[in-house]
């Protein structure tokens, strides 16, 4: 896969936690292709399984039954794009993502913990229809292997 | 791929006795697959009495929000009983994830066994 070429990957996968580390793998996989530093990789791979766990848990924790979570890599010139998508219930973004990571201690350093990491990070939430996180993290040429 | 637990973070628990620490030594990735099976280890150790406990993280090639919600986890477990629980890491990516979540200011770090041993000495 070189550098500069618009790809996109999907992965559908069961909303269980032993397939986290298949998406954190994939995520991994690809950002090395791109020529991510290894520092950006694990954020990358930090950042997708903070995602794929708060889906699973929205979703049920793998309740049978349940549907699966479907994970998108989108990659383009300078950037790797990851959206997880899930089908729980859905809830009021504002109400996580202002929070200081001092209220955090705990439980719910995921979300502080992804901002951190990378460059972009959105959340589409809406009652019954599911929650779309998204997240993209920039190639910087100054720094990533060439 | 078979239901088995091949396709899950595979991780590794080894506890040992350090003076007056319980070691709990992780290899592997610690996520929301794998980490039950720190807070099983923490919780069976301090249901025996110990709360003194260090967590090894030397040989952890992954630690999400899950393994870092497991630590606090154990740290409430023994604070009421006077209890310490730090860590053992010297990787720079693990201790990444402590600075951003600002847990360096809850968790005593040793850069070594060496560094934790030299301490238990001291004291």
């Amino acid at each position: 896969m070189p550098p500069g070429e618009g790809m996109a990957f999907e992965l559908e996968m069961p909303a269980k936690a032993r397939y986290v580390g298949l998406a954190r793998l994939l995520a991994g996989s690809i950002a090395r292709r791109l020529r991510f530093t290894e520092e950006s990789i694990d954020d990358l791979k930090i950042a997708i399984s903070e995602m794929c766990t708060n889906a699973i848990v929205h979703t049920g924790n793998g309740d049978i039954g349940k549907p699966p979570i479907l994970v998108r890599y989108l990659t383009g010139n300078d950037f790797l794009t990851i959206e997880v998508k899930d089908q729980g219930p859905g809830f009021d973004p504002r109400s996580v993502l202002g929070r200081e990571r001092i209220d955090l201690l705990g439980k719910g350093f995921g979300i502080p913990l992804i901002q951190s990491l990378v460059d972009v990070f959105e959340c589409d939430s809406q009652p019954d229809t599911g929650t779309v996180v998204s997240i993209t993290k920039y190639l910087r040429p100054e720094t990533e292997e060439s | 791929m078979n239901d088995g637990e091949r396709e899950g973070a595979e991780l590794d628990v080894v506890l040992e006795d350090a003076g007056r620490f319980s070691i709990i030594s992780l290899c592997g990735e610690v996520d929301v697959y794998s980490a039950p099976k720190l807070r099983e280890t923490i919780r069976d150790v301090v249901e025996k009495g110990n709360y003194n406990i260090v967590v090894d993280l030397e040989k952890v090639a992954f630690l999400d929000s899950t393994g870092l919600g497991v630590l606090v986890g154990g740290l409430k477990r023994v604070k009421p009983h006077k209890g310490e629980l730090g860590i053992i890491c010297s990787q720079e990516k693990i201790l990444r994830i402590f600075r951003i979540t600002g847990l360096t200011k809850v968790f005593p770090i040793y850069r070594s066994r060496e560094e934790l041993l030299a301490s238990i000495e001291e004291t």
